[in-house]
This record gives structure tokens, sequence and C-alpha cells, in this order.
């Protein structure tokens, strides 16, 4: 069993979307614009051209953090987001009832209804594809053409992400909520 | 920092523009999961939903190389049960390293697009109007033969013409069939007039750079330090390798960028420094910074010294002409002391590179700004070397030779108007087209031949193309959908996508040279054809009867055979390349085999198949480093220093000026930036989900992109009352156009600028139908001097709210 997490050298992104259409293509997700698991944000440039702020203009890769402590696992009444054997946080669609609790509790918004399946859909690291196959990679790592995203076992010392963990400055998105996501962001 | 991540910002904000609008295809969306989808269908060969998950069966992966767009990046198809279920990244290929770009995972989309051309189509109705007949592939080569009630065939309009046959004229967009296509059209069938994307695109950036240095070259991105990167815009124009090293050093991390733009792109947010450059003046910037640096004494003496001709003229020229970056500031919209402070960090700079550029010609001084970066590089002395504009070396393959016959009633080409340096070979489009139209040619062009090219949106002023297609006798066109320019085919015939066809073996020229390979991952679907197949079949067709024309107006042929028996005849004609189809005996693949075979041996073919790439010691040299990266070549056997003393650096360029070009680049008034008050200069470009017109029809991309706006700037949005998603229309001297609107501060209150490729006017193509606006119906067809290249940028507009 591994312990899955993804550290983003998030200054690399230049907003391509690669990511997204390989997510998409690899998961079978639905088309449209709401419709994805993975995002880039962004911001526009603060100022009036000519003298725009170059920094505010930074590119911002998320998904779904795949909490060690996650809120939408505690308030899925059904028990249909679960930690898999690999820490990955899924949801079960048999289970899910669509009572939206855990879209209300993600506090990264990362959480978004499949129209087709009329229950929850978000992130899995590619698990039931990629990882089922034995691959150790997801298509968004894997397609980056500027190399963002490591994706690794956080158990393992000697796995990529670790080293990049101990050698690089990172954090994490909303740390003070306590929820202890595997999304890590390289400084 | 205080980007926003949530979704639902990131929809409500600005950064949504990219999806806004999006999506009447998810509303028809298919279900699709492992259970759902059978991949049932009515051949049983294309998967019942847009999306398709991949399963955990048993898949083949077959290589492939991308051509959604120039680059062919490496990729391995999945294949599940005859189906492609997802395209990956190949991590052997040196050039693309392990990545595809949005454009390349969405590619499966143009296989399976639903609006694909299926069936050799014959017109029965008028020109442009969409009313075809679906055909046997016989019968469609039989109409480009004998043609139809409707059109006439190439035979009949051959012998009205005498055999002449530069009364074919044909084009070829770029991709690794396009050779074959020259092959069958220019040199077998004998036609002189070719067009094809150069005089559209980076034709000027390439001759600046070998008329000055003797090649291109590549940026050594790697492992240079410093970095100027103006009319590129590699976040969003995604190139390879470039746009892979450069971000990752960027911010701060070992390569300072510099970026001019005139707007504030994705690559404008990863520079140091970003200069809002007046379109059209980069020549004034690169003047002034070789002026400062020539002034100071800046430059790298010994390399000069060693591999300059006419450096003095040069120098004397540049500094006598009194570039100062306080003469620049005005033109360019640069202050002074950044120009000096850009200089000066340039020539310390360990490895400093101004970065080529790709793409389309910009403005009427486009060879003398090439030239003069060209120039600037080499003050700095970074060439060919590590991290520095470096030229590489090619896996040599062997060529065919090709038995082209001679015509001796063909006339030459004329498209020479107005240019110092006529290509022989791939002329200019917009002269060519316009001399034939304003009848000036000296003979008439009665039939175009076309394959993977939309002229209609690629070519400036597109009622003019459309004029000229009318004009023709015959239009064929081989493509995959249709496009704009298709519905003024005659005959079509469709043509397999990249993933249905093995393509000729390609060798990648540059400091890891490489041999690659296109795979068929499945069989054409449909009944289209690769289009080797397509070459070949056309070449039986045509062979015999074209031939006879020859006979019946050709005189040295007829001295020739006089008196020979048939028989005696037959050889003459297979021994002097009459018989069009001797190129094709062979198929692709056997071809390919033989190639490599013979120039490295079984097991490079082997590992050809199986990896889609081979060079020397690949199994030895490739080593995987992380799960993103691998190492291709020691980087002591990398092909950083190739020229050596071959290494020229022309500074000028006497013969040129004979022809009435400046042998040093030189300024004049007339290329000063200049918008009449109330106007807007046009400006455009690419984006990353997003290539030419042909993606506009891509399900998934169109999900991300589904219609072109114009960027307008905020104030004058505002002065102007105009809002994001209202519509509004553009005009220029020679069309206008309605499109909507997105006022931002990231533009020029005089400048506006629109993607590239959108409006298609084809009703066929369903999904780009009615999306965004075209804007080769805006810009106005001028051209370069030296080439006779389209200037892309050039066109001021009127903009006024409807
Ligand atoms: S593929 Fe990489 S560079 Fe492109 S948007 Fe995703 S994370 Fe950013
Ligand atoms: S990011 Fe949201 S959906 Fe993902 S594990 Fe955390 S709380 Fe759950
Ligand atoms: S850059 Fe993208 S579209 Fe172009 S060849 Fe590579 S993957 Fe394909």
């Amino acid at each position: 069993m591994a312990r899955y997490g993804m550290a983003l050298d998030y200054k690399n992104c230049i907003n391509c979307k690669a990511c997204e259409v390989a997510c998409k293509e690899e998961n079978g997700v639905e088309l449209g614009a709401e419709k994805h698991r993975i995002w880039v944000g962004g911001n526009n440039p603060e100022g009036q051209w000519p003298l725009l702020d170059i920094a505010s203009a930074a590119f911002l890769p998320s998904q779904c953090q795949h909490c060690d402590d996650a809120p939408c696992e505690e308030v899925c009444p059904t028990h249909a987001t679960y930690y898999d054997e690999n820490g990955v946080v899924r949801v079960n669609a048999d289970k899910c009832i669509l009572c939206s609790y855990c879209m209300n509790a993600c506090p990264y918004d990362a959480r978004y209804v499949d129209d087709r399946t009329m229950t929850v859909d978000k992130c899995t690291f590619c698990s039931d594809t990629r990882l089922a196959r034995g691959e150790t990679t997801t298509a968004c790592q894997n397609t980056c053409p500027t190399k963002v995203r490591t994706f690794g076992d956080l158990d393992d010392p000697e796995s990529e992400i670790s080293e990049l963990l101990r050698t690089r400055e990172h954090f994490s998105l909303k740390s003070h909520l306590g929820t202890n996501p595997k999304l890590f962001y390289l400084t | 920092m205080s980007v926003e991540v949530s979704r639902r910002k990131f929809l409500q904000g600005s950064v949504a523009l990219s999806v806004a609008g999006a999506s009447a295809i998810s509303a028809t969306n298919l279900f699709s999961s492992e259970h759902a989808s059978k991949h049932q269908s009515a051949n049983g060969r294309i998967p019942s939903t847009i999306t398709t998950k991949t399963s955990t069966k048993e898949a083949e992966n077959v290589p492939f190389l991308c051509g959604i767009c120039v680059n062919k990046c490496a990729g391995f198809a999945r294949v599940e049960d005859g189906i492609i279920t997802k395209l990956n990244p190949n991590p052997y290929f040196p050039k693309s390293r392990n990545m595809l770009c949005p454009r390349g995972n969405a590619g499966i989309q143009t296989l399976y697009d639903p609006d694909r051309l299926k069936y050799p189509m014959i017109r029965i109705g008028e020109r442009g109007d969409g009313k075809y007949k679906r055909v046997t592939w016989d019968e469609a080569y039989e109409a480009i033969l004998n043609g139809t009630n409707k059109f006439k065939g190439i035979k009949q309009i051959l012998d009205e013409e005498k055999d002449n046959r530069a009364t074919i004229g044909y084009c070829n967009g770029e991709g690794l069939s396009k050779e074959g296509f020259e092959v069958l059209v220019g040199e077998k069938i004998g036609s002189p007039n070719y067009v094809d994307e150069i005089s559209i695109c980076l034709e000027t950036t390439l001759g600046g750079y070998v008329n000055t240095l003797g090649t291109y070259g590549e940026a050594d991105l790697n492992n240079a330090d410093y970095l100027i990167i103006a009319g590129a815009n590699r976040a969003e124009a995604i190139i390879t390798p470039d746009t892979m090293d450069m971000f990752k050093r960027s911010k701060g991390r070992g390569l300072k960028t510099i970026v001019l733009d005139p707007r504030f792109t994705n690559t404008s947010a990863k520079a140091d420094r970003w200069y809002a450059v007046n379109p059209g003046t980069d020549l004034a910037f690169v003047l002034s910074l070789t002026y400062v640096v020539l002034k100071e004494e800046l430059y790298d003496k010994d390399f000069v010294a060693e591999h300059g001709i006419g450096f003095d003229e040069y120098k004397n020229t540049i500094l006598s002409s009194k570039y100062t970056p306080e003469w620049a500031a005005e033109i360019t919209n640069i202050p002074a002391k950044e120009i000096y402070k850009t200089a000066r960090e340039f020539m310390q700079a360990r490895s400093p590179i101004y970065y080529q550029g790709r793409r389309s010609v910009f403005s009427k001084n486009d060879f003398q700004l090439r030239r003069a970066m060209a120039t600037f590089q080499a003050l700095s002395g970074n060439l060919d070397k590590k991290g520095g504009l470096v030229y590489g070396e090619k896996l040599a393959l062997p060529k065919e030779d090709i038995n082209a016959p001679i015509y001796g009633q063909a006339q030459p080409r004329f498209d020479k108007e107005g240019i110092a340096i006529p290509s022989q070979k791939t002329g200019s489009w917009i002269v060519f087209r316009n001399m034939v139209l304003e009848g000036k040619a000296p003979y008439k062009v009665r039939s175009m031949f076309m394959r993977k090219h939309n002229p209609l949106a690629g070519v400036p002023n597109t009622k003019k193309t459309v004029q000229f297609l009318k004009m023709m006798d015959l239009n064929v066109m081989i493509d995959i959908l249709p496009s704009d320019t298709t519905m003024y085919a005659d005959v079509v015939l469709p043509e397999a996508s990249y993933l249905e066809r093995t393509s000729p073996v390609s060798s990648y020229g540059a400091t890891e040279p490489a041999i690659v390979q296109r795979k068929a991952s499945i069989a054409p679907l449909y009944e289209t054809k690769t289009p080797e197949v397509i070459y070949k079949e056309l070449a039986e067709k045509l062979s015999k009867p074209l031939w006879e024309i020859t006979k019946k107006y050709d005189e040295d042929v007829q001295d020739d055979t006089e008196g020979m028996s048939p028989k005696e005849i037959l050889a003459y004609y297979k021994e002097n390349g009459f018989d069009l189809t001797d190129p094709w005996e062979k198929p692709v693949e056997e071809q390919n085999k033989e190639k490599v075979v013979s120039m490295y041996g079984e097991k490079a073919w082997k590992i050809l198949e199986e990896r889609g790439v081979y060079y020397p010691h690949i199994e030895e040299y490739h080593k995987q480093l992380n799960p993103n990266e691998s190492e291709y070549y020691p980087d002591n056997k990398k092909k950083y220093t190739t020229q050596n003393d071959k290494l020229k650096v022309h500074f000028t360029l006497p013969n040129l000026a004979k022809k009435g070009v400046d042998a040093v680049p030189t300024w004049h008034d007339d290329y000063k930036f200049s918008v009449p008050e109330g106007q807007f200069r046009l400006v455009t470009g690419r984006h990353a989900q997003f290539t030419q017109s042909g993606t506009t029809n891509n399900a998934m991309l169109r999900d991300l992109i589904p219609t072109n706006y114009i960027w307008i700037n905020q104030r004058v949005a505002d002065k102007r009352g105009i809002k994001f998603g209202d519509k509004v229309e553009v005009k220029s001297n020679i069309g206008k156009v309605e499109i909507l609107a997105y006022p931002t501060e990231k533009i020029a209150p005089n400048q506006i600028f629109m993607l590239h490729g959108f409006g298609g006017s084809s009703e066929k193509m369903e999904m780009a139908y009615g999306m965004g606006a075209n804007d080769a119906l805006l810009i106005e067809d001028k051209i370069e001097p030296v080439y006779g290249a389209a200037v892309m940028h050039e066109t001021n507009v009127e903009i006024r709210k409807v």
C-alpha cells in the first residue's frame, strides 16, 4: 500500500490545460465548462496597461487535495466517500445519493456533479484507471509540458516526491483548516 | 500571492473567459464508463461516447506522432478493442520528452469527429454551397481526370492548354505526407506553381537567420541564463522543446526572461520584465540594443573578428544612424533606460539568447528584424555553443531518387513581382493568387490541387481567395475535415487522420538527434485512405491519359519517340518518368523499413517499431531520471558545437543590396507604428488549446475555447460602452466581422487582438460553424518585399458595438 500525494512546481505552470484534457480523456470525464476534476486558478494582472503587475498574474493548478483529514468524508451520510488503501479519497458512485453535503463541506470546492450519473465526481488520482492497471503515474502528471506535477508515494522515503518535499520549501492550501492535504505546492 | 483556486471563483472570474459560453455539447454527451461503454457503434470501430474511460483490459500501445500542430510530438496510442481510448506521451523522443499538450491529448476527437470527411465526394451544387454526392474512389479519380457536367477534368484542361502543366496550381500545409504530394503534383505531374504555408508563416524568420548565420538554429534554453523573447508566445503557442525548457527555469530560477509583446500573455506572466512594445517596431528595439552594445564596445570582439563578415560596415552604419535608446523609446513604447539595461545585461550574461521566434511575418520589415536579431545574438558570441543558439545534427536517412519527367510545354512560375528573393519552390501565396485573380499571370491557372490546407482561413483577404477558387475549372481537395476551403472543391478525397496511418519515417535534427516514426494505431475509418495510397491511386488513374496529352503537344517527346514501336514507347514512358506511379510502388511501411535497416540495421528498426524513436546507442543512453524526465544523450555526446570554423556571421549582405534590400538592417520612417485616431491595430495569435482552423471543430478543445473574442482595452471599452460578451463589429479596408468583446487591461488602447482560426464558414463543421470571427477576412493582403510573405499585423480596423 502506498500513500499517494502530489507535489506541484506551480511556478512552471503555463495554464495550458493539457492536464485537464488528459484527465478527461483518461477517465471519461464529462465535457462541459464546469465539469472537470482539475483546473488551473489564476488572476488577471493588477494595474493599468502598460503598468501591469506581473507577479499578480500567477497560475495555480488545483484539484481534490486528498486530505488526510477530509471534511467531505466526515459529513458523508452514506459513506460513499471513503479513503482507499492508498490514502486516496474516493467516491463510491453506487452509494452516493447526491445529498451534496460533501460539496458544501469541501473547503477546496473540488467536487462537482456528473450529470450522467447524477453522483458526485472529483479527482481520484486515476485510481480506477492508471493505478488499477499497475501504473504509478496520473494522466495529468504524465502529460504536463512543463512538468509541474510529481506524483508518488509519500511513505516511500526514496520516492521522487519525498525527495522533493525534503529538499524544497512548500506549502499547502488553506492549511489552517487542518485538513492535511496531500497536494503540496513547491516554492 | 492571492491566486484564486476555488472552482466556483475560477469559473466566475475573468479567467473563465476561455470557457465562457460552453457548452452545447455537454447536453448531448453520452454516458461513459467502463461498464456502459461497450464501444458500440455502426461499424464497431467508433466509440459510442465523446470521452471514453480507459479500462484495465489488455491494450495495445502504438507509437504515433501527433499531427495537430507542426511539432510532431511522440506518443503512444492506447488501443482497446480497436478503439483509441487515450493518447499518452512517449518518453523516448528528446524533442517532446514525455509530454503532450492539450491539443495533442484531444487528438482522439479529431479521429472520431462526427463531421469528418468519410467518403469521396463530387460536387453537384454550386461552389461553396456544400452540395456533394457520395461516390466511389474510382468515380472520384475519374471525375478528376474527365470532369463531370459541373466542372472540367484535368485531361480537358491540359489538352486545352496544350500540356502546359503550369496551369495546375497546388498547395499543401505542413506535415509528414506533404513531400509525397509535392512529388505527385510538382515533380511527376509537373506543375511549378506550388504555394504552401511558409509564405503565410515563418518564411522571413528562417530567411533572416539563414542569410545571416547560415542556418536557423535552435535555442538551447536548458543552459541559457538570459532570454529575450519577442514575437513568440511560448506559453500559449506551444513549441517543443522550447516551451518545456523555458518555463521550468523562469521566475528567478536561472533563466532571466524579458518578454516583448503588445499584449500581456501567459508568457508575459512568466517574465521578469514585460515590455508592451508597439506592434511592428521590434526592429527599432533591436537596433537600439545594438547601438548601445557597439557604442559601449560590449560585444565579443574575438568572436566577431573570427567569424564576422562585413562587421565594420555594419558597425559604422548602426552608429552613424544614431539608433539611440532615446530614439527607439518613442517608436517602441519601451523606456530608454530599460533598453540600456537590457543591452548591457544581455552582453554581461553568461549565455544570453535573443529567441529567434517563429510563426508569421508581422510587419513589412520582418526580414530585417530577423537579421538584426541574428546579428545582435552574434555580438554576444553565444552561437554554436552550449547555452546559445546551437545547430545540432541530423541522423541521415536515404533519399529516394525521383524519376521526374521534363515537360517541354510547362511554363515557369510567375509570382515574383515586387519580391527580392522569389522562392522557386514555394512562391508567395498572396502574389500568386492576386496575379491570377487580376489577370496578370502570363498564362491561365485553371486548377488547384489542394491538400491539408485551408487558405480561406490562413491567407489574408478571404474574399479574394474565394474569387480565386471560383475562377478555377477544377479544384481537388484531399483533407480530413470539411474546411471552408474544402467547400470550394469539386472533388473531395477523404484522408485518413494521423492516427490511422503510418507516415514516412522522419529524422529530427538537434543537439539530440533522433529518427521517429508514426505508426497507424488503427485502420482508416469509413472509406478514408492514407495520403500515400491516394497519391498512388491518383497517379495510376492520371498516368496514361496525361501522357497521351504530352505526346500530342510536346515536340521533344515527339522527336524522341519518332519511329519507336509501342513497346519502345512504353519503355521510354517509364524510363523518363512519365509513369507517375513509381514513387509509390512500395507501401510506406516497406519504404520505412528499407531506409532504416539500410542505414542503421535490423535492431534499429525493431527499436523504432516498438518505441517510435531511434537514435544510436538509445538503449545505453536513454535513462529515466524521475517520473517526469529522462536523459537522452549524455551531456558530452550532445551536439552543442557543430559549426566551429564553418560558422560565419554576415553582418552585411552586399549581394542583397543589389536587389534593393538594405545590406545592414536599417530603420525607415514609414515603419513607424501609426494608427489613425479612433482606429486600432489588429494583432492575431495562437492559443495553447488551439492551433489552426482545424482544431475549432475538436469537441474537447471546443469545450475549452468555443469561440474567439476581441481583446479591447478596458478603458476604451468603458468609454464606448462595450462590456464583456457584447457583440462588436470589426471593420478593415477589406472586410468586416462580428465578434464578442473581451475588455481587458492586457492590451493597449489603440490595439485589438483576436485568436486566429475561428469564424469558419463551412456549415459542415458543425461544432465550429458560427463560432467567432475569421481574421483572414480582415487582414489586408500586403506582402513583405524580400520573400513576398504575407504581413499579418499591419491592418488597422474600426470597431463598433452592434
Ligand atoms: S498541464 Fe501543466 S502547465 Fe499545463 S495547465 Fe496543467 S499543470 Fe499547468
Ligand atoms: S479536497 Fe475536498 S473533496 Fe478532496 S479530500 Fe479534501 S475535502 Fe474531500
Ligand atoms: S505541441 Fe501539442 S499539438 Fe503540437 S504536436 Fe505536440 S502534442 Fe501535438
